[in-house]
């Protein structure tokens, strides 16, 4: 045992000590640490040095996730919207030149139309002013008027040598390019909105319309090649009925009473002791007329004799419905922004007569698109069906409306 | 991308997965270094399997136009030519008879849409 009293280099021997002395506190010292992180790695649930690293890189991820996971969100959401963006682009430009190609054939050349298109891509309408509702159907109708009266001069401008069936059609694929164009930008508005203010509630909104708003894009799409070149669409098979329909009691192209609305007409037959006036708007150029006038101008024509108003149209069918289902229902079947609607209920009313509909039930790309063979398929289904509610609820010596809506594009009278 | 980098794929996938499952029974330290290869081996595996070029847009049907003869039953189909409308008097005469026909329907038969059960 070291006594420092006798030792002869005292100094050094006490710095000896002291070395040994801090040696062992530094041991110590070092083992307490050992065991403190021990303790820490413990607590983490590691065990070995390794494996901390993986428990701290597992901590800073999932902060990450917790503060920045809605950032790394929107900007997947953002991402997939500009997916659905540029598809819409492509479809919106494709239309577009389609129109062009089309418009070409009537007189202007492929400069003049493209400029004259693209500053009418824009063109819009504003919906009267609803504070004071008093009237206000009126006046939408006659906006509706205008702005029809506007496109007809700017195709008849754009097309010096289009017929008049033609330019109903060329008006058609102006307005479906239009709606592209629309859905286009609208989508684009809100993709950019999004990015600009980082707004997730701007983008989810957007995100979670895109699926349905791609679809009806689809639709006006696949859609535009049946304007352009005239095809029969979906929607017109309400007018087609009626014309099948009076053909099979005598009528001609020739007995079809022109005007009685703008752009409707009608045949008057007899089926089964009935006069049935079978109205339509007159083809084969795309309208749709303004059938829910023709129906109140009868009635003011024939007054006390008509008694009940029978509707054919075209209505969308929920999903799982089968296409071309055919469904009958109470009311005036007709999709307009309201006049018609309500000029054929006021007649109804004002009369006191029932008024049906036979509908037969479409999604919106059949109803858009080339008339699929399914549709067609129920004409002689839904002619039963009218003969069946003349027999029913009429009795003979009455007379009857039967209103086809629908667009006549591709089906002659 | 054809048949084989698709197998390629499977295979790759079926690798990584062993050495996932290896990586994550070892207990050494080099397990983890075993896992992280068996998921990066996975992950190659599955991105080649689903690779390759969107799928080409299939092509609207034709549209048909059907003509019948205004007396026989002579009934002829044909595609869609531009002018052609539903109830339209066509100029040539009924080969059979020889008297005039009309165009009786115009359209297009569409892929039957996915159904489901419920």
């Amino acid at each position: 045992m070291c006594t420092a009293r006798a030792c002869d280099k005292p100094r050094s021997c006490h710095i000896l000590l002291l070395m040994i002395l801090f040696k062992n506190v530094e041991i110590e010292a070092i083992k307490r640490i050992q065991n403190a992180e021990e303790l820490i790695f413990m607590q983490i649930d590691a065990t070995t040095d390794f494996s901390g690293i993986i428990q701290i890189a597992f901590f800073a991820f999932m902060m990450l996730f917790m503060l920045y996971g809605a950032k790394f969100q929107i900007w997947q959401m953002l991402k997939q919207v500009e997916i659905g963006l540029a598809e819409m682009r492509r479809m919106f430009v494709e239309s577009r030149q389609t129109a062009i190609e089309t418009f070409k054939e009537y007189g202007h050349s492929e400069e003049e139309i493209a400029e004259e298109l693209d500053q009418f891509m824009d063109y819009f309408t504003i919906m009267p002013v609803d504070l004071d509702p008093a009237g206000i159907l009126k006046r939408l109708d006659h906006l509706l008027d205008v702005r029809r009266d506007r496109f007809q001069e700017f195709v008849a401008d754009l097309a010096p040598e289009s017929s008049g069936s033609m330019n109903q059609n060329l008006e058609n694929t102006l307005e479906v390019t239009q709606v592209l164009g629309l859905i286009y930008r609208l989508v684009r508005h809100f993709y950019i909105l999004g990015k600009k203010t980082g707004s997730q509630i701007t983008v989810m909104q957007i995100h979670m319309l895109m699926p349905e708003l791609l679809l009806l894009a689809k639709a006006y799409f696949d859609a535009i090649g049946a304007f352009s070149q005239g095809k029969p669409i979906g929607d017109g098979i309400g007018p087609l009925v009626i014309t099948k329909f009076a053909r099979e009691f005598g009528a001609t192209p020739e007995s079809y009473t022109h005007e009685i609305s703008k752009e409707v007409g009608y045949y008057t037959v007899e089926a089964d002791g009935r006069t049935v006036y079978a109205l339509r708007a007159t083809g084969p150029g795309g309208t749709v007329g303004k059938p829910g006038f023709g129906v109140k101008n009868l009635m003011e024509k024939h007054g006390k004799k008509i008694s009940r108003i029978i509707t054919i149209d075209a209505a969308l069918k929920f999903e799982g419905e089968e296409l071309g289902r055919v469904a009958e229902g109470t009311g005036a079947a007709i999709g307009d922004p309201g006049p018609e609607k309500y000029a054929m209920e006021q007649a109804a009313t004002e009369y006191g007569i029932g008024i049906e509909a036979i509908v037969i039930k479409e999604d919106e790309a059949a109803a858009v698109g080339v008339m699929d063979k399914k549709i067609l398929d129920t004409v002689p289904e839904v002619i039963e069906r009218i003969k069946s509610v003349i027999l029913k609820r009429t009795k003979p010596g009455e007379s009857i409306i039967l209103a086809g809506i629908g667009n006549t594009i591709g089906i002659g009278l | 991308m054809g048949l084989i980098s698709k197998l390629i794929g499977i295979s790759l996938a079926a690798v990584g997965f062993v050495l996932l499952l290896f990586g994550m029974n070892e207990t050494s330290v080099m397990s983890y270094v075993y896992s992280f290869l068996g998921l990066l081996v996975m992950a190659m595996g599955f991105a080649l399997l689903t690779a390759g070029r969107p799928k080409e847009e299939k092509l609207p049907p034709p549209t048909i136009t059907e003509i019948k003869c205004n007396d026989c039953d002579f009934k002829e189909i044909r595609d869609f030519k531009k002018g052609d409308y539903i109830l339209k008097t066509v100029e040539e005469a009924c080969p059979k008879c020889q008297t005039g026909m009309t165009i009786e329907s115009v359209y297009m038969i569409r892929e039957e849409a996915k159904k489901y059960n419920v």
